[in-house]
């Protein structure tokens, strides 16, 4: 990978503790005081001017989170989160869309700098009110070669900016921040949420529902394909806030689309809660891909720090033939509990599931997937590969069930762990439970350390030692990185070159 | 053994904590012995595994457990002729170990009831962690079983077979054997009952056992319990340097049955190697459990699982290997195939790799399907009728594990075993 030593020279210049994203955005923001009790729910439901019946929702879900127990089931271990000693709500001030970019706040400028979005994308994420149609396609020329990409951006509690709304609208696409949806698009919201992860499905879901700030909404209507990649960029930038994002995406019958997120958070050494729910539902002969870079703050080299990533994922494939495809690329967070899931209720359809996950330093991964068969005819794939460094913990969880009317249902699962370092754990924990005599389940799993033969091979072609790692492990990831999308196969490359940085000698 | 406050005792677990009050008075043992049964049966007070604890998660016994039989001191078992000729029989008849000792050169064997009485068994009645409900339930009962020591540089001729038998109520029994160094044994456990009238026996039965350095053991479990009992067993085993075990373990009856096997090398150079087979049939529960600790560096272990899954049963394999750290060079495999071949069959598994040094070769695979169309119209096409070529498919499926055997005795006793189940199962 030529990339290797581009990008092992842009990290160093950053930090010494080698995380590219660690700057904090000095931005006036608005926040909520500490604290959960339903008046801060009724305070964040105000505040995003929704309708009655979304807060009874937040206040159902609420009331049933009072209820739960954290799950104490995954293999990773951290101090007892203190519900109360955080800010569920916190939004960067904000006044009248400024006229061009030099009124734009330089700080806010200089997030997306550090983040990589190119200038022209600049202005339209920072609402500079000038954007036509012409500009707009100017900017995507010299943005993104292979495509054009419109992007949602999450600022702790609140959706800055949406692209290219317009031409999407055009198409028939609602891209727009899930709480513009609920006040715009109530109909579609109120069918759809929550009907993939209800309110009471899991301690951290729950407690989603009842506090979600913004996030992404997505609907793409009959028969359309839509016409560009969706985005959307998170990032954590407040002190001692939660994120809580709620993505909802709907492709109706034969409707096509790629999503993908990006995380990143400042560093920080007290830890960030980041509690987030996608639902996707895929109709008739539609099809969701759903691409995530996820690089929150891992912690420093003693493991103080870092981002709490306690995430639910579900995809539904309601109708018969449809498709959903989960692309992960994991290689932030101190902590990192995330099961993207499908659901295959239609007949013919089939779900996907590929992961990189990537540990070093002190983090904790335990990640994986369920695919539950219920429709006829239903296929799945997993393709899991975890590699751990440095102190890490690395575990892949998955279910692979096959109900009683699941006739044919078909899994191959692959999971392999490499391991680097004698510090470090690799665990794989898959559950496969078959109730139909027609399914066909395949599991293979696999750990082993990069060889010495291999690595002997490399570096006596003149190859350091660090950079024949990130080479060997690259081949060994090649499979996933191949499912995203180009732009980001590149950043998904660079990103374990750099999680790796420090994991040799 | 449960984190979790249980709101109301089942009727199971009222049966079994007044049981131990009514046998306590009965049962064997020094002070050290009844205070290992006193914190076994707090332990079940607590309540018994439901599926929230992750090794349960597939046997519910909470749940499934309904029944608790009493003991009944009046019911008669017979001995049965051994699996292997010319085995050396120690039989235990509802839960009583006999008092005559065959006479084997190098081989001691004690009953366990006076091990408990004099107390010198007492450090093997732990549990092997919170959440080993046999163990618990194993140490509050037991009452007798064999102590079987096999000395340093004994090779035997013939095997040696426990026999654990019961005619109904319940038993709760514990084989233990000692192979000394540069041993060498063949060792078949048999669990078989007859079914009785009062809805099924409960047994508990407990192996453990310590091979020397450089010992070669084969272990064969052979579990036919009628389809009425609940067989919960256990099988522990360390593992000294260079020391190899092949344990073999049938399944082919019982209504609700948990074999749990745990095994740990302590040596360096030992092997481990596991082949099973699970033949499921009517409506039971049959769930095969394994934890194997890699403890120390240069060990390796196979294991194999073949599964047959018919009528309503229902099927587990839970493996969980662990490599510790400083276990480097292990290397470890893994393998779990399964047929399904009924509508209303189940068969749900899950291999765990635990894996926390870096310089090792782990793998584990896993499969369930149903009976391969282009195998059976292969055979069908020669002639030969669907039932007959299912047959021949299905027992292929299984005999393959077998035949891994190198000992042709072993290989054909085991076969007719699998006949005779083909025979009554169809």
């Amino acid at each position: 990978m030529p990339a290797v030593q581009e990008t092992i020279d842009r990290v160093r210049k950053i930090d010494v503790d080698q995380y590219k994203f660690g700057f904090q955005t000095e931005i006036e923001t608005d926040k909520a005081p500490k604290g959960l009790n339903e008046d801060i729910i009724r305070l964040i439901s105000a505040k995003k001017r929704e309708p009655d019946w979304m807060l009874e929702w937040r206040l159902g879900a609420f009331r049933r989170w009072l209820t739960l127990e954290e799950p104490t089931w995954a293999r990773v271990k951290y101090p007892k989160i203190d519900f109360q000693d955080i800010h569920y709500y916190a939004a960067p001030k904000s006044s009248p869309g400024p006229k061009s970019l030099d009124e734009v706040d330089p700080e806010l400028l200089k997030v997306y700098e550090k983040l990589g979005i190119p200038l022209k994308e600049q202005e339209i994420l920072a609402g500079v009110q000038k954007a036509d149609a012409s500009e707009l396609e100017e900017a995507n020329d010299n943005v993104y070669k292979s495509g054009r990409v419109a992007v949602d951006a999450v600022f702790d509690s609140v959706s800055v900016v949406t692209t290219f709304k317009k031409e999407l609208a055009e198409a028939g696409v609602i891209f727009c921040s899930i709480s513009e949806a609920i006040r715009e698009h109530p109909e579609l919201v109120q069918k759809y949420l929550g009907s993939v992860v209800p309110t009471s499905d899991n301690f951290y879901a729950t407690l989603n529902s009842a506090v979600f700030t913004d996030g992404s909404f997505v609907f793409v209507p009959k028969g359309v394909r839509c016409p560009m990649e969706l985005s959307t960029y998170f990032r954590i930038n407040e002190r001692n806030t939660g994120q809580f994002e709620r993505t909802l995406i709907i492709a109706e019958e034969g409707a096509y689309v790629s999503y993908l997120e990006g995380c990143t958070a400042p560093q920080r050494d007290e830890n960030q809660l980041h509690a987030a729910v996608v639902e996707l539902i895929a109709l008739d002969d539609a099809e969701i891909k759903y691409s995530t870079v996820q690089n929150w703050y891992p912690g420093d080299a003693e493991g103080k720090g870092g981002v709490y990533n306690f995430v639910t994922k579900r995809g539904d494939c309601r109708g018969d033939r449809s498709k959903i495809s989960w692309t992960q690329v994991e290689t932030g967070s101190a902590i990192t509990w995330k099961y993207p899931s499908c659901i295959l209720r239609g007949d013919d359809s089939s779900g996907e599931f590929y992961s990189i996950a990537v540990s070093n330093g002190y983090q904790q991964v335990d990640s994986g997937t369920k695919m539950i068969h219920l429709g006829k005819n239903t296929s799945s794939r997993i393709i899991s590969k975890g590699i751990a460094a440095g102190f890490s913990q690395n575990t892949y969880r998955g279910q692979v069930s096959a109900h009683r009317k699941a006739a044919n249902a078909r899994n191959f699962t692959n999971c392999d762990s490499l391991l680097i370092g004698d510090q470090c754990g690799a665990h794989t924990v898959p559950y496969m439970e078959a109730k139909n005599a027609t399914a066909k389940f395949e599991h293979e799993a696999t750990t082993s350390k990069i060889s010495e033969d291999q690595k002997f091979y490399v570096m006596q072609r003149g190859i350091p030692e660090e950079e024949a790692i990130a080479l060997i492990v690259n081949g060994f990831v090649k499979d996933v990185i191949q499912q995203l999308p180009m732009e980001f196969a590149v950043e998904a490359q660079k990103l374990i070159g750099i999680s790796l940085e420090g994991s040799v000698g | 053994m449960n984190m979790h406050a249980q709101p109301q005792r089942t009727l199971a677990e009222t049966a079994l904590i007044d049981a131990f009050g009514e046998r306590l008075s009965l049962l064997p043992g020094d002070g050290a012995v009844m205070t290992k049964r006193d914190d076994a049966i707090e332990a079940i007070k607590h309540g018994l595994p439901t599926r929230r604890i992750e090794s349960w998660h597939y046997t519910d016994l909470r749940r499934m457990l309904t029944k608790v039989p009493v003991f009944e001191a009046d019911a008669v078992a017979k001995a049965l002729e051994p699996v292997l000729d010319g085995a050396a029989v120690l039989p235990v008849l509802n839960g009583v170990s006999s008092t005559k000792m065959p006479e084997i050169e190098g081989v001691t064997v004690q009953r366990l009831s006076e091990k408990l009485t004099d107390g010198s068994v007492a450090p093997g009645l732990d549990r092997y962690g919170a959440d080993d409900a046999i163990g618990a339930l194993n140490t509050a009962f037991v009452a007798d079983g064999y102590f079987v020591d096999i000395a340093d540089g004994t090779e035997l001729e013939n095997a040696i077979e426990l026999q654990n038998l019961q005619a109904g109520g319940q038993a709760h029994v514990r084989l233990l054997a000692r192979v000394g160094a540069g041993a060498k044994a063949i060792i078949v456990e048999r669990q078989a009952g007859e079914a009785d009238e009062n809805g099924g026996a409960l047994v508990s039965s407990v192996s453990q056992l310590v091979i020397g350095e450089g010992a070669e053991v084969t272990w064969l479990i052979v579990q036919e319990q009628p389809d009425t009992a609940t067989h919960l067993a256990q099988f522990k085993a360390h593992l000294g340097k260079d020391a190899k075990l092949t344990l073999f373990v049938m399944n082919a009856g019982g209504k609700l049955v948990r074999q749990e096997v745990v095994v740990r090398t302590t040596g360096e150079g030992a092997d481990f190697k596991l082949r099973g087979i699970n033949l499921l049939a009517g409506d039971t529960h049959t769930d095969t459990t394994m934890v194997l600790d890699h403890a120390v560096p240069h060990t390796s272990s196979t294991e194999v699982m073949r599964n047959v899954v018919t009528g309503r049963a229902r099927g587990v394999f839970q493996g969980r290997i662990n490599v510790h750290q400083y276990a480097q060079k292990t290397n470890a495999k893994m393998a779990c195939n399964t047929l399904l071949l009924s509508d209303d069959g189940e068969f749900s598994t899950k291999p765990e790799l635990e894996i926390f040094a870096d310089d090792v070769v782990c793998g584990h695979g896993a499969t369930v399907t149903e009976i391969d169309h282009d195998h059976l119209f292969y055979l069908m096409a020669r002639g030969i009728d669907e039932k007959t070529a299912r047959g021949l498919l299905v027992k292929a499926f299984v005999a393959e594990v077998i035949e891994e055997l190198e000992d042709d005795a072993l290989v054909d006793a085991l076969e007719a075993r699998l006949d005779g189940w083909f025979l009554t199962h169809g």
